[in-house]
């Protein structure tokens, strides 16, 4: 399986269509995928009660997310898979470590249920825009990228016992108000040109 | 093994990671949203910032303000 890239530098600027072919298995998509390694020692963290390490582990995690970007820069290897692989780790690695602060007690259960809720509702809905738009580019909502990273921040208040009842109860008005904006934008307005 | 670092060292990373970063993007986002005055509002990518940068604001103030209470001080 093999994914197009947008044309860059010199042969991009002469007019010619050109699009380069970039494999699947490039470096910026292993970072992507090596956030999965850091699921089984967080669960291990969490698992005998060791906030610093499950803490640490979800902060690796997190930095494996700030630098796929970074290495498909470098080595210029961006693609549309990547971005859908990306969006699949996020939603995984978030998924998983909302699911396991909750079990083992360390979270809300209600916010984390209302929070995974919300989120598949929201990937639901691109799936539809996706099809109300006739291509399948990535929907951009701002205020949908600073709650990605609210939840993100949202694990690791329960791995560091930082005021977690007030962290995980104030998400939910927030994501609920973002949701309902972003619902009006994928299904109501209509679809830029 | 349960500790990595000192407990006072762990609060005060923790307090940066979350007030500080918090601060800052209060301060990232007001000024993103300074910068879309007198842009055309029904430009609906131009409506998508000014709410997102404005639930940026509010998200950077709960991280603040939880830092706070994190600490005591609130």
């Amino acid at each position: 399986m093999v994914s197009t890239a947008a044309p860059t530098g010199a042969s991009a600027s002469v007019g010619v269509p050109h699009k380069r072919a970039v494999s699947p298995w490039n470096p910026a998509n292993a970072v992507t995928a090596s956030r999965f390694l850091t699921l089984p020692p967080l669960w291990w963290a969490v698992a005998h009660g060791h906030h610093q390490y499950a803490t640490l582990f979800l902060l690796i995690c997190g930095l494996f997310d700030k630098l796929d970007g970074l290495v498909a820069k470098i080595f210029d290897c961006k693609s549309a898979f990547g971005e859908v692989f990306d969006a699949i780790a996020d939603g995984l690695c978030y998924g998983f470590g909302l699911i396991l602060v909750a079990a083992y007690g360390w979270a809300p259960v209600i916010p984390v249920v209302c929070v995974l809720a919300f989120g598949g509702v929201n990937t639901i809905l691109r799936f539809v825009y996706a099809a109300r738009a006739g291509r399948t580019v990535n929907y951009k909502s701002y205020a949908m990228e600073r709650i990605v990273g609210y939840t993100g921040y949202l694990i690791g208040f329960a791995t560091s016992g930082t005021e977690v009842r007030y962290f995980f109860w104030a998400i939910v008005p927030v994501f609920a108000i973002i949701l309902a904006h972003d619902v009006k934008r994928m299904l109501v307005d209509p679809v830029p040109a | 093994m349960n500790e990595l670092v000192p407990e006072g060292v762990f609060r005060f990373l923790i307090t940066l990671a979350t007030g500080g970063f918090s601060a800052l993007w209060v301060v990232h986002d007001i000024l993103f949203l300074a910068r879309l005055r007198g842009k055309d509002t029904r430009d609906p990518l131009i409506r998508d910032q000014r709410f997102g940068y404005v639930m940026g604001i509010v998200m950077g103030l709960i991280g603040v303000v939880g830092a706070l209470r994190y600490n005591g001080v609130v």
